[in-house]
Parts: C-alpha cells; sequence; structure tokens
C-alpha cells in the first residue's frame, strides 16, 4: 500500500456563498482570502501558520498576492496542479507529497473564481490552448467537447436518458436541504428537465454544471498533527492523478476508451492504494461537468457497467440517507454551484465528520471525483479514523 | 504562396499540424505517418512516441471514413460565434480507416437523413472563411 494512505488529513474547510455568475461584488481575491480565513478558522489555525498554497487550473489568486493579507510568516511551498477540472483530486496527492517529505506543514488547497473580475468561466478554463482542430469546426466550449463522448456513451454504450435525469433530480433533491446551494429553490421535475432547452445535444441545461462566483478552501496537515485538532479529521487514504498511455491531449482520439471518464487506471489505482473497492464507499461527490460524463466517471470506479447503469442511476439509489449510492449530497456541481469542482471537497468532508445536511448515518469513506473527460483526471478517497 | 491560415494563426495547443492546413487549403487531405515506424501519428506531433523519430511523411488520405461521435450545437458559444447564424449546427468526429482510424473533425453538410455513429461519411473541403476562422475545413456529407 501506498505511503500516502492515511498520512494526511483535511481539518479545515471554508467556502464562501456562492453567486450569480458575474454577480460578486467581490473580487477573486477576496474571496479567496474569506475562503481561506474560514477554513482556518474552522481548524482552529492561525492562518498565519498556513505555509503551503495549493490550487489548479487557471487559478489566478496566487499565494504570492493572498500572503501579505493573510500576514503569512512563511510560505514554504507552493504549487499550481495541470490541467484543468481534472486536477481537483489531484491537489490532495500534491498537498501528501509536501507534508511527507518535510516541505510544508499546514497546507492550503483552495480555488476562487469571479466572473466579474475574470472572462466568462468557460472561456478562462480553456486556458487559451483550445486547438484549431476544435474552433475552425464550431467546436469551442467543454460542452460540446464533452457532448462528443456523451453521445458516444448513450448511442453506442446505451446509457439511457433516465439516468441522466436521475443525477439531475438527486442533485435538486440534495440542494433542496442546503442553504447554501444555489439551485436550492429550483423546482425540478421530469417535465421541466425535459422541456429545458438543449445546449450541445444530447446536454439539456440541466445536465450541465452551473457557472458561479465564489471561492473554496481546504486545509491538509500531517495524519499525526490531525489527532489533537478541533474537527474531526478526514483522512486522506489515496488521491493518484494522471491518464493512461492513449491518454492526454489527443483531440478525440483518445484510444482505450472514450465515452466515460478517463478515469479507469486512476480509479483501480485507488482501489489498490487505499485497500477498499466501490462496494466499501457510502457517499461519492461525482464531479459533473455535465452529469453524463459523471455517469462515465461511475462507470469508470467500477458502480456499475454500461448495461447497468440505467438500473443504477434512479433517483432512489442516489439519494440520501439510504440510496445505494447517494451522490452529490449538497446539491453538487449541478444544484449547489460550481467553481470547477472546488465545492465538492468540503462536502465530502462534511460527511466524514456528519455535518452534512443530507448526512449519510455513519459514512466513513467518503469519495470524490476530479473532472470527468480532463485531458488528465485524478480521484480521491477520503476515510474516517477506523477506515485506517 | 502565402496561406490564409498562417494569418489567422490560433496558438496554444500542439501546433504540429500546420503541413495538415496547408494541405487542406492546397485541396488535399493530408496526414501524417512516421518515417521510422510507418505509424499514423494524429493529432500531429513534433516526436514519434513509438520509435522517437522526428521525422514525418504527409500522406494524402482520401476524406472517406464512418461517424464515431457527433453533437448538434444549440447554443452560440462565446469563441464561435462566427458561427451563430447556423445555429443548430452538426460537427462530427469521423474515423479514417484508410489512415489507421485516426479521427478528424468537421461540420456535417446537406441532409442529416442517416445521421447515426457509424454512418458512411465523404468529406470535401471549404475554402477559409469567418466561420471556419479563416482556416480550410473538412465538411462532411452521409453517403445515402
Ligand atoms: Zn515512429
Amino acid at each position: 500500500m501506498s505511503r500516502m494512505r492515511g498520512a494526511t488529513a483535511i481539518v479545515g474547510i471554508g467556502q464562501t456563498p456562492y453567486y450569480k455568475r458575474g454577480t460578486s461584488s467581490e473580487p477573486e481575491l477576496k474571496l479567496a482570502l474569506q475562503a481561506i480565513t474560514q477554513a482556518a478558522d474552522d481548524a482552529g489555525i492561525d492562518v498565519r501558520d498556513i505555509d503551503g498554497f495549493i490550487s489548479y487550473a487557471s487559478e489566478r489568486s496566487d499565494p504570492a498576492k493572498l500572503m501579505p493579507a493573510l500576514g503569512t510568516r512563511q510560505c514554504r511551498f507552493a504549487s499550481l496542479v495541470w490541467i484543468h477540472g481534472g486536477a481537483l483530486a489531484g491537489t490532495l496527492n500534491i498537498a501528501a507529497g509536501a507534508i511527507l517529505s518535510g516541505q510544508a506543514e499546514i497546507v492550503a488547497v483552495y480555488r476562487s473564481m469571479a466572473e466579474s473580475s475574470n472572462q466568462r468561466l468557460r472561456v478562462a478554463v480553456a486556458q487559451n490552448d483550445t486547438s484549431s482542430q476544435y474552433l475552425v469546426n464550431g467546436l469551442d466550449s467543454p460542452a460540446q467537447i464533452l457532448a462528443l463522448r456523451s453521445q458516444r456513451l448513450m448511442e453506442h454504450h446505451g446509457v439511457p436518458q433516465s439516468a441522466l435525469y436521475a443525477t439531475v433530480a438527486a442533485s435538486y433533491y440534495h440542494a433542496r436541504a442546503n442553504p447554501r446551494a444555489y439551485g436550492r429553490n429550483t423546482e425540478m421535475t421530469a417535465e421541466i428537465y425535459a422541456a429545458a432547452r438543449m445546449i450541445s445535444e444530447p446536454y439539456r441545461l440541466y445536465d450541465c454544471s452551473r457557472e458561479n462566483d465564489g471561492a473554496a478552501c481546504v486545509l491538509v496537515v500531517s495524519a499525526e498533527r490531525a489527532k489533537d485538532m478541533k474537527q474531526t479529521p478526514a483522512y486522506v487514504l489515496s488521491a493518484p492523478m494522471g491518464t493512461m498511455e492513449g491518454g492526454g491531449a489527443l483531440e478525440e482520439n483518445w484510444r482505450p476508451y472514450y465515452a466515460t471518464a478517463g478515469q479507469r487506471e486512476l480509479a483501480e489505482r485507488m482501489w489498490r492504494e487505499s485497500g477498499y473497492g466501490p462496494k466499501d464507499v457510502d457517499v461519492a461527490q461525482i464531479y459533473m461537468n455535465m452529469n453524463a460524463m459523471g455517469i462515465g466517471s461511475m462507470v469508470d470506479h467500477g458502480f456499475f457497467d454500461f448495461e447497468e447503469a440505467g438500473d443504477f442511476c434512479t433517483f432512489e439509489n442516489l439519494i440520501a440517507p439510504s440510496g445505494k449510492l447517494p451522490i452529490n449530497t449538497s446539491g453538487g456541481d449541478l444544484a449547489e454551484g460550481f467553481i470547477h469542482g472546488m465545492g465538492l471537497i468540503p462536502e465530502a468532508v462534511r460527511q466524514i465528520r456528519g455535518t452534512s445536511v443530507n448526512q449519510v448515518p455513519g459514512a466513513r469513506l467518503s469519495l470524490f471525483t476530479g473532472g470527468p473527460g480532463d485531458l488528465m483526471s485524478s480521484t480521491a478517497l477520503l476515510g474516517s479514523a477506523d477506515t485506517l | 504562396m502565402s496561406y490564409s491560415f498562417e494569418q489567422h494563426k490560433i496558438v496554444g495547443a500542439i501546433e504540429a499540424d500546420d503541413p495538415f492546413w496547408r494541405s487542406l487549403e492546397d485541396g488535399v487531405l493530408a496526414l501524417p505517418r512516421c518515417a521510422g515506424c510507418h505509424g499514423w501519428t494524429w493529432p500531429a506531433h513534433h516526436r514519434c512516441g513509438q520509435c522517437g523519430s522526428w521525422q514525418f511523411d504527409w500522406v494524402p488520405v482520401k476524406p472517406e471514413g464512418y461517424v464515431f461521435s457527433y453533437t448538434r450545437t444549440r447554443y452560440a458559444f462565446d469563441r464561435v460565434l462566427e458561427r451563430k447564424d447556423d445555429v443548430p449546427y452538426v460537427t462530427l468526429v469521423v474515423e479514417l480507416p484508410e489512415a489507421g482510424n485516426v479521427r478528424l473533425m468537421g461540420v456535417l453538410k446537406g441532409d442529416e437523413t442517416g445521421l447515426a455513429i457509424g454512418a458512411r461519411v465523404r468529406g470535401s473541403i471549404d475554402s477559409p472563411s469567418a466561420k471556419t476562422k479563416f482556416y480550410p475545413a473538412l465538411r462532411w456529407e452521409i453517403e445515402g
């Protein structure tokens, strides 16, 4: 088993409210400061003692800008994880590496976005590396590019529309109990879902993640340090990142498999490193840039195969407290809000603490996944003390 | 002769596909084949990851293949607003058996009857225009 297994834990979480995109009165940098200071308060840590900073993708609130306002005593480690939302879970791997090698002791993992002080999210996240092969042919947005994958998931592999709707229904059901959720008052029925406008087929409006202004942060420390802290630690059992040969920046030429999330090998590594398997997971925060891609993640993680997707993905199976696999218990990227997936980590931690608004009773193993279909991705399993 | 796409270069990706656009602008579909191991290398790259060669032969290929996947765009997205009057339009990913099943993209032209994964398509070349960001572009027609 990996040396990373259980060696670090998340001991603090901080989140600003989700604002409608472009309407936050605060700039990105201030949102990042709010999330980081909240996480420090939550953990009972002096914010000045945070000595490591990790974010991912197109983050612009870099530690050099944050330090003066945090009163940082010493920044000893700073890193930005490649590529896009796929990097989400990999941030914990980098944090664990920094802590285990003695480079840093208290690491903030965070993401902040405000369209009011940046570009449209879906433009900013592309980081201007979209190939001419797409743009010349009328393809720009992640929604369109991922639609190519999902069309094949549905038409070729036979995953039914009902599975997509089940993820939407479960997400909005969970959002209703969450005062923080941007979509908590959105009514959702099969009729409303089906009548919503198409974006890029097969995606309808509610199949897509939201775009919000906001920031979130989690604090990572060594397992030893976590034991004596204020909050119940959420131990990082495994958080692998990467992709396999035949993956990467291949402009729709992925070879080993195409229609899912590109996380099969990552999930296999995670089960191996953690010593657990899909049947052991109590609750999952599944990254849904687009919900069909999240279904692909669940396939890649071994929760079900293509033929079983329709039977597995029902409203009853996907909701807390007693579904077979409760997912996105805060409302997730579809219904809580979307700051490049970063809201998923605090919710995965709350499930271990027992403080989610849609708590799965006695949750011990809490999964969250990185952006599905990204050129590289990641996934992570968090566990309570008795899973170590 | 100077090529249209060279005056309107889109940068930031792998950027080894200039010969693809150049030959397309000359009216020919050509794809790179490794000079060392003869494997088709797509997207075009700077080095063959299989044998280590830095040399590629650009081989003319018939624009014929099968629909691997597709999406019908129903919204005018930010960076392809030049096509807003064409919404909805269908973009295909097409596999080319003649070139080791490499997959190329392109907009669907003409009748949509028979559009499905696996459908046989034939390509033609559109001259550079604002819609194609002043690049030449492959367009695919379903073979009835
Ligand atoms: Zn070669």
